[in-house]
């Protein structure tokens, strides 16, 4: 007896269309009891309703897969520990910097809290700052991209 | 029951705890380094946390990264496996401090079992025999000679501070002692930050003989028997068993019930290890491990009982439910540790796993993250797999060792698989006619 597994095919359209866009062979999205597989070249799609053997991180969607660019940018700065960021030196103070705003090297662009401690982060070379990937207030890990200085 | 559990370990064991909270029901984060982010227990876990760079000091003995990872992932409870920070009695402590629940003994018998003088006065207090040797630290070469002197050569030196095998010195006699002493210190104070030193007498063929206790907080308190592990090389083991060839029934009930007596006397709570020496029928207590162990599979397929369960269990409260009455030993088991390093040389060996083809069939248990394609990271202890066979008895055991051992594929790097197919072939092994000192003198036969 198995369960009836339905169908979206609306997802199916939307990853083949996102393989096109971005020239990717292969994309596979899963959260807990669910994963779809779509793969380039005549390979058929699978559904695997067995929880799939890949961990989502914690503080991210099923969306993690369209940011794995941001890792490789040039300008990244990824996170030097695990720990809660924040990207204002206080609630309701103003965010230490904006989308757009140029930075000096050494310039504080955002705050990592663990076991208390607030740790700065600070810019490893002047530029703009392109884009912030966290919210303030959500956790990350070792590792994790946090904002990109071109 | 706890609903989430952060793993704070890496590599086989932290497969083994995975599972036993995917049994239980139970959410798992695994915390890992950027080194470990294709591990399977990484893959199976719920969620993940990338905690440092691969250095295990920047990762795995990171309190404050583990501790961060457990608040902002909402972890209730932590599972130190074996090795890092398991008998960490400050990460054990902080770790309660903070609201969590550290899956193991107090941070208080942690410290107490970490002293390896402590250690001794404590077991001796509570009724278990000793090896003969000095009352506490030594502190001069001229305390050394006389308590040599008075518990007769060969003696061996060893640092408080120490315990798995290292920080030890052999002194043969009086000639020797002066060296042997002042090395001891030298090289406990740069190992260990700590120089003390005890002395006791080396005893020339033992075996080492360890019981596995199992207690929770009600004093309830089983044991389940004994592993002999004394095929070693350089005081790591390399092959285990239970129960052992050379102990009958008689002398496992008594030395059981030493053990059990004592954890309960000293109020111990969850799973640890009591090791002794075992020679001409005698017991000597060496250490006691206040963790789960490596070997700790073979209990496990002798007695039916799942030890990281167990652990999980008691933690979060619950009564052991069973009596040593209720405890049953069946049949044989033998554990092999396989590792990512040269079968003559021992040189490690990391690389990549090619072709990977697990044996099976009944009896056969394997313990590893290996998969096909896998990278074994080279910043880490080269053990990449346990193979553990059970059988009704212990020739049926080797039999089925070697049926399973020439089934068992790793392509892409060197593994000890021929070691151990040369020792489960070897007439001594065969009749369980071996002590610690066994495998190093096979190694050497080699060599010549």
């Amino acid at each position: 007896m198995s369960k009836k597994i339905e169908v979206d095919d609306e997802l199916i359209r939307k990853l083949a269309d996102l393989m096109d866009e971005t020239g990717l062979t292969e994309i596979e999205i899963g959260n807990e009891g669910h994963s779809v597989r779509v793969a380039r070249g005549g390979t058929a799609v699978t559904y695997a309703a067995a929880p799939a053997p890949a961990a989502s991180n914690a503080g991210s969607a099923a969306g993690q897969v369209l940011e794995i660019s941001h890792a490789d940018h040039p300008g990244v700065v990824t996170s030097p520990m695990v720990g809660v960021a924040y990207t204002a030196a206080e609630p309701g103070a103003d965010p230490f910097i904006n989308v757009g705003d140029t930075v000096a090297s050494g310039q504080v662009v955002m705050l990592i809290e663990a076991m208390k401690v607030f740790n700065q982060i600070k810019a490893p070379q002047g530029g703009k700052v392109t884009k912030i990937l966290v919210e303030s207030g959500s956790p990350v890990e070792f590792g994790e991209p946090l904002l990109i200085i071109e | 029951m706890f609903d989430k559990v952060l793993i704070a370990n890496r590599g086989e064991i932290a497969l083994r705890i995975q599972r036993a909270c995917r049994e239980m029901g139970i959410k798992t984060v695994a915390v890992h380094s950027t080194a470990d982010e294709s591990a399977m227990h990484v893959r199976l876990a719920d969620e993940a946390v990338c905690i440092g760079p691969p250095p295990a000091k920047d990762s795995y003995l990171n309190i404050a990264a583990i501790l961060t990872a457990a608040k902002i992932s909402g972890a209730d409870a932590i599972h130190p496996g074996y090795g890092f920070l398991s008998e960490n009695a400050k990460f054990a402590h902080m770790v309660e401090e903070h609201g969590l629940v550290f899956i193991g003994p107090s941070h208080e018998h942690i410290t107490l079992m970490g002293d390896k003088i402590a250690a001794k006065e404590a077991a001796m207090k509570a009724g278990i025999p000793v090896v003969p040797g000095s009352d506490g630290g030594v502190a001069t070469f001229e305390e050394a000679k006389a308590v040599a002197k008075k518990i007769g050569y060969p003696v061996i030196i060893k640092a408080t501070a120490g315990g798995g095998g290292r920080g030890m010195k052999m002194a043969p006699d009086e000639a020797s002692l002066e060296t042997a002493f002042r090395t001891a210190r030298a090289e406990a104070e740069s190992a260990f930050g700590n120089g003390d030193v005890y002395i006791e007498k080396f005893l020339t063929k033992p075996r080492h003989i360890e019981i596995q206790v199992l207690a929770d907080s009600f004093g309830n308190v089983v044991h389940l028997g004994e592993r002999d592990c004394s095929l070693q090389r350089r005081h790591q083991k390399v092959l285990e068993e239970a129960p052992s060839p050379a102990l009958n029934a008689e002398q496992r009930t008594k030395i059981g019930n030493i053990a059990a007596d004592a954890i309960r006397k000293i109020g111990y709570r969850s799973a640890g290890t009591i090791e002794f020496l075992f020679e001409d029928g005698e017991f000597y207590f060496i250490e006691m491990n206040t963790r789960l162990q490596v070997e700790h599979p073979v209990t496990e397929m002798i007695t039916r009982i799942d030890l990281v369960r167990e652990m999980i269990r008691i933690a979060a409260g619950a009564p052991l439910g069973y009596t040593q009455d209720d405890v049953k030993f069946i049949g044989h088991a033998i554990e092999c540790r396989i590792n990512a390093e040269d079968p003559v040389t021992f040189m490690p060996c990391p690389g990549t796993v090619g072709l990977y083809h697990t044996p099976g069939g009944l009896g056969v248990r394997v313990d590893s993250g290996l998969y096909t394609g896998y990278k074994v990271p080279p910043h880490y202890d080269s053990m990449i797999a346990k193979l553990i066979v059970h059988g009704t008895n212990r020739n049926e055991c080797l039999m089925r060792l070697r049926r399973a051992l020439d089934e068992y594929v790793i392509d892409g790097l060197k593994t000890t698989i021929p070691l151990h197919q040369r020792l489960v072939s070897n007439a001594d092994i065969m009749n369980g006619d071996y002590d610690i000192h066994w495998l190093e003198h096979f190694m050497k036969e080699d060599e010549a």
